[in-house]
C-alpha cells in the first residue's frame, strides 16, 4: 500500500485556480485512464467539485506516486504545475485515509455538514470503479470513506440544523408545527428572502398558499409561480385567519399586524399556534405579539440569530464526528497492517518448516532404530523448538502493526530469518 | 423468588436509564437499542414478578403500596413502548425512564406483602384497579407532554436556541401527546371512579363517601375535566393548561400514594372494616 493524495479546496485555493484544475465529469473516465498510464500507478480516483479537486492514487511500493500525480496534472491540464504548487496539499498513507474520511463526512466542506459531498464522492467512486481504476487497497479505502460518511450522518446531527435564513424559517416552522402538511402559508409582499422561504416551506410539504401585494399584478405572478391564490391587498384581514404561517415583507412604515389584531386571530384559531416570519424592515408585525400564547414572531435578526446558534451547534457535532473519523482511521490502518504482516508470518513458518523437514531427512538413516513412540517424541520435540522460536517474532509482528517503526521491524525480522520479500 | 425478580427488573430499569445518558449528551435521532433492550428485559422480568405474585396470592389486585406501585410502573413501562412506537422521540425516554426507575425502586424497597391478606375480590374491583392504572398512566403521559410543551415553547419564544430546542420534539407533537393521553387518561379515570363507586356501594358498609381517597380522586377528576372541556371549546390558553396538567398529575400522585396512609378503606393494608 502506497497511497498519495493531492488536492486543493476552498481554503487553499481561490476559485480561479480551482476552475483551472477542475476535471469535467464528461472527461473524467479519460482522465482516470491518463492517470493510470503513469509509472507504477495501480489505482486512482479523482473527485472534482466546485469546492475541491482531489486526486488520489495507490502506487507500487517502489514508485513515487507523487511524481506520477504531478506529471498527470500538468499533462492533463497542460500547465506548469510549479505555478500552482502552493495551492495543493499532499497527504500520504494514514493522512490520505484520514483526509478522505473527513471529506466524505463533510468535515472539510465550506458549509460544515452539507450533504452533497457524500453523493459527489460516491459518483466519483462509481465512475472510477466502472473505468476499472479501483481494484485493491484504494477501493477499500474509498468504500470505507463512504461508510464513514454515512455513519457520521446517522450518528451525529452534523448536517441537520439550518444554516441559512430561509432554511431557518422552515426549521422553526417544523419545530412549531411538526408536520407541515395541510398548513397554509400567507405571503404578504414580495422579496427574494420570502420567496425562498416559501419555496422551501412548500417543498417541505406545506399545503395551501395565499399571496398578496400592494401591486395586485405582482401577487398574481407570484401566486402563479407557487400555484397559490392571489389576494387583494385590502382584503388581507378577510383571509388572514386561515393562515398558519405568515411571511411578511411589505416595507410598510407601520405595523400591519398589531397586538390587538393578533389576539383576534389567535381567538379565531382557537389557540392553535401561529408563526410570523417578519422579513420586513421596518417590521410589519408588532414584536409584542410574541408575548401572546401560541404566537411566535421571528424578525430577520432573530432568524439570523438562529442561524448563528445552528452553526455553533454544527461545530459541536463536528467535534464528535472528528472522533468517529479518528476511530475509523485507526481501524482501517490496523486492518491494512495486519494484512501486510500475514505474508511475512507465512514465509517465516514456511522457512522453519522446511529447515525441520530437511534436518529430519538428513538424519533419517540414524533414526531407523527408534520405536514408533520414540520417533513421535522426536517429532514433537523438534516441532516444540520451532514453535518456541517463532512465538517471539510472530507476536512482535502482530502487535503494533501499522506504525512506521513497525515496517522497519518487519524488514529486520525478514533479514534475520533470511526470508526475502 | 418474586422479590429477587423484582430487584432484577429494577436493575434493568436502572441499566436502561444509564444507557440513555449518552443520548442526552449527544443528540441522537433514536434511543440506543441497548437501552430499549434493557428496558424490555426489565419489563419481562417485571411481568414474571407480577405473574408469580398473582399465582401465590391467587389474585391480581394490589393490597399494599408495594404491589400497587409495582403494577403502576409495569403499566407505565408498557405504555412507554406503546407510545414510543408512535412517537419515536428520544426525549420521551429521557423524561420517563428516571420516573420508571425511581418508582420501581421505591416499590422494591417496601416490605413484601403478607400473603394472608384477604377480602379484596370481585370482578368490579379488577376493572376498577385496571382502569385506575391505565388512567394514571395516561395522565402521567399528559404531564410529560405538558412539561415538554412548556420547555419547547419557552425555547421558541426566547428565539435563542439552546440544548432543548434541538432535542425536544416539535411543539405540536408535544401538544398531540398531551391531548391524546389526556383523553385516554380521563376516559379510564372516569371508568375507574365509576366502577369503584359501584363496587364500594355493594361491598363496603358505613359512610364510605367521605373516604379521603375518593374525595381526592374526585378533585383530580374535576381538574382533568376542566382541562378537557376548555380544550374542546378552544378557549383555554395552552401554557396555562400545561401548568394545570402538571399540577393535576401531582394531585394524582398524592391521591394514589399519599392519601393511602390516611384512608381506612383504601389503605392498601388488610385492615379493612368490611369483608
Amino acid at each position: 500500500m502506497n497511497l498519495v493524495l493531492a488536492g486543493m479546496n476552498h481554503r487553499t485555493a481561490p476559485v480561479e485556480v480551482r476552475e483551472r484544475m477542475h476535471v469535467q465529469e464528461s472527461t473524467l473516465v479519460q482522465a482516470l485512464k491518463d492517470l493510470m498510464g503513469y509509472d507504477g500507478i495501480l489505482e486512482g480516483m479523482i473527485v472534482s467539485t466546485c469546492n475541491r479537486v482531489e486526486v488520489v492514487a495507490n502506487a507500487d511500493d517502489k514508485d513515487d506516486a507523487a511524481t506520477a500525480i504531478r506529471q498527470f496534472l500538468s499533462g492533463y491540464h497542460r500547465c506548469d504545475l510549479r505555478e500552482y504548487e502552493s495551492y495543493f496539499y499532499w497527504h500520504r498513507q494514514r493522512d490520505a485515509v484520514r483526509h478522505l474520511f473527513r471529506v466524505a463526512s463533510s468535515l472539510d466542506s465550506m458549509i460544515l455538514g452539507e450533504p452533497q459531498i457524500l453523493g459527489q464522492m460516491k459518483r466519483a467512486f462509481l465512475t472510477a470503479q466502472a473505468a476499472g481504476t479501483l481494484n485493491g487497497t484504494l477501493h477499500d479505502v474509498i468504500n470505507q470513506a463512504l461508510a464513514v460518511g454515512r455513519r457520521v450522518r446517522r450518528e451525529t446531527a452534523l448536517g441537520t440544523a439550518a444554516v441559512s435564513v430561509p432554511y431557518a424559517a422552515v426549521e422553526l416552522a417544523k419545530k412549531i408545527f411538526g408536520n407541515l402538511a395541510g398548513k397554509t402559508i400567507f405571503v404578504i409582499g414580495a422579496g427574494k428572502m420570502s420567496e425562498l422561504a416559501t419555496k422551501h416551506l412548500l417543498s417541505s410539504g406545506a399545503g395551501a398558499i395565499l399571496v398578496t401585494n400592494r401591486t395586485y399584478q405582482k401577487a398574481v405572478q407570484l401566486a402563479h409561480a407557487f400555484r397559490g391564490t392571489a389576494i387583494q391587498f385590502d382584503q388581507i384581514f378577510e383571509y388572514i385567519d386561515q393562515a398558519d404561517i405568515i411571511i411578511s415583507s411589505t416595507g410598510a412604515p407601520h405595523f400591519i399586524i398589531t397586538k390587538n389584531r393578533a389576539e383576534r386571530m389567535i381567538a379565531a384559531r382557537r389557540n392553535r399556534p401561529i408563526f410570523f416570519v417578519d422579513i420586513s424592515v421596518p417590521r410589519d408585525v408588532d414584536p409584542s405579539v410574541n408575548d401572546l400564547d401560541a404566537a411566535f414572531v421571528y424578525d430577520i435578526d432573530d432568524l439570523q440569530g438562529v442561524v448563528e446558534a445552528n452553526i455553533k451547534q454544527r461545530q459541536r457535532e463536528a467535534a464528535w464526528a472528528e472522533e468517529i473519523v479518528e476511530q475509523e482511521v485507526q481501524r482501517m490502518m490496523r486492518h491494512f497492517a495486519s494484512r501486510e504482516v500475514v505474508p511475512t508470518i507465512m514465509a517465516l513458518e514456511e522457512k522453519l518448516k522446511r529447515i525441520r523437514q530437511g534436518e529430519m531427512e538428513r538424519f533419517q538413516g540414524r533414526l531407523t532404530s527408534l520405536t514408533p513412540e520414540q520417533r513421535e517424541t522426536v517429532e514433537a520435540l523438534t516441532q516444540g523448538i520451532l514453535n518456541k522460536i517463532l512465538h517471539g517474532p510472530i507476536t512482535e509482528l502482530k502487535s503494533g502493526a501499522g506504525s512506521p517503526e513497525h515496517r522497519a521491524l518487519v524488514q529486520v525480522i525478514r533479514k534475520i530469518f533470511g526470508v526475502a520479500e | 423468588m418474586h422479590t429477587t425478580l423484582l430487584w432484577a427488573a429494577v436493575a434493568f430499569y436502572g441499566l436502561a436509564l444509564v444507557l440513555i445518558l449518552p443520548s442526552v449528551r449527544r443528540r441522537r435521532p433514536r434511543l440506543s437499542p441497548w437501552s430499549l433492550g434493557a428496558l424490555g428485559l426489565g419489563l419481562l422480568l417485571h411481568a414474571a414478578t407480577l405473574a408469580i405474585t398473582t399465582a401465590q396470592t391467587g389474585r391480581l389486585q394490589p393490597t399494599d403500596v408495594r404491589s400497587a406501585l409495582s403494577l403502576f410502573v409495569f403499566t407505565l413501562t408498557a405504555a412507554f413502548f406503546a407510545v414510543y412506537l408512535r412517537y419515536p422521540i428520544t426525549s420521551l425516554g429521557i423524561f420517563m425512564l428516571p420516573f420508571v426507575f425511581v418508582l420501581s425502586l421505591i416499590s422494591a424497597l417496601q416490605p413484601p406483602p403478607s400473603l394472608s391478606a384477604g377480602g379484596l375480590r370481585g370482578g368490579w374491583l379488577l376493572v376498577h384497579i385496571a382502569s385506575m392504572m391505565l388512567g394514571y398512566t395516561g395522565l402521567f403521559l399528559t404531564s410529560v407532554g405538558a412539561i415538554m410543551y412548556l420547555i419547547q415553547e419557552s425555547e421558541l419564544k426566547s428565539k435563542k436556541p439552546r440544548a432543548f430546542y434541538y432535542r425536544l420534539p416539535p411543539l405540536e407533537v408535544c401538544d398531540e401527546l398531551y391531548y391524546r393521553s389526556l383523553v385516554f387518561g380521563l376516559v379510564f379515570l372516569s371508568l375507574g371512579i365509576l366502577t369503584g363507586v359501584v363496587w364500594a356501594s355493594r361491598t363496603w358498609r358505613g359512610p364510605w363517601q367521605l373516604d379521603p381517597k375518593i374525595v381526592a380522586s374526585l378533585v383530580t377528576w374535576i381538574i382533568y375535566l376542566i382541562l378537557f372541556s376548555t380544550r374542546l371549546s378552544g378557549s383555554g390558553r395552552r401554557r396555562r393548561a400545561a401548568y394545570l396538567a402538571i399540577f393535576g398529575f401531582a394531585a394524582v400522585m398524592v391521591t394514589f400514594l399519599g392519601i393511602s396512609f390516611l384512608s381506612s378503606q383504601h389503605g392498601f393494608f388488610p385492615k379493612l372494616g368490611s369483608p
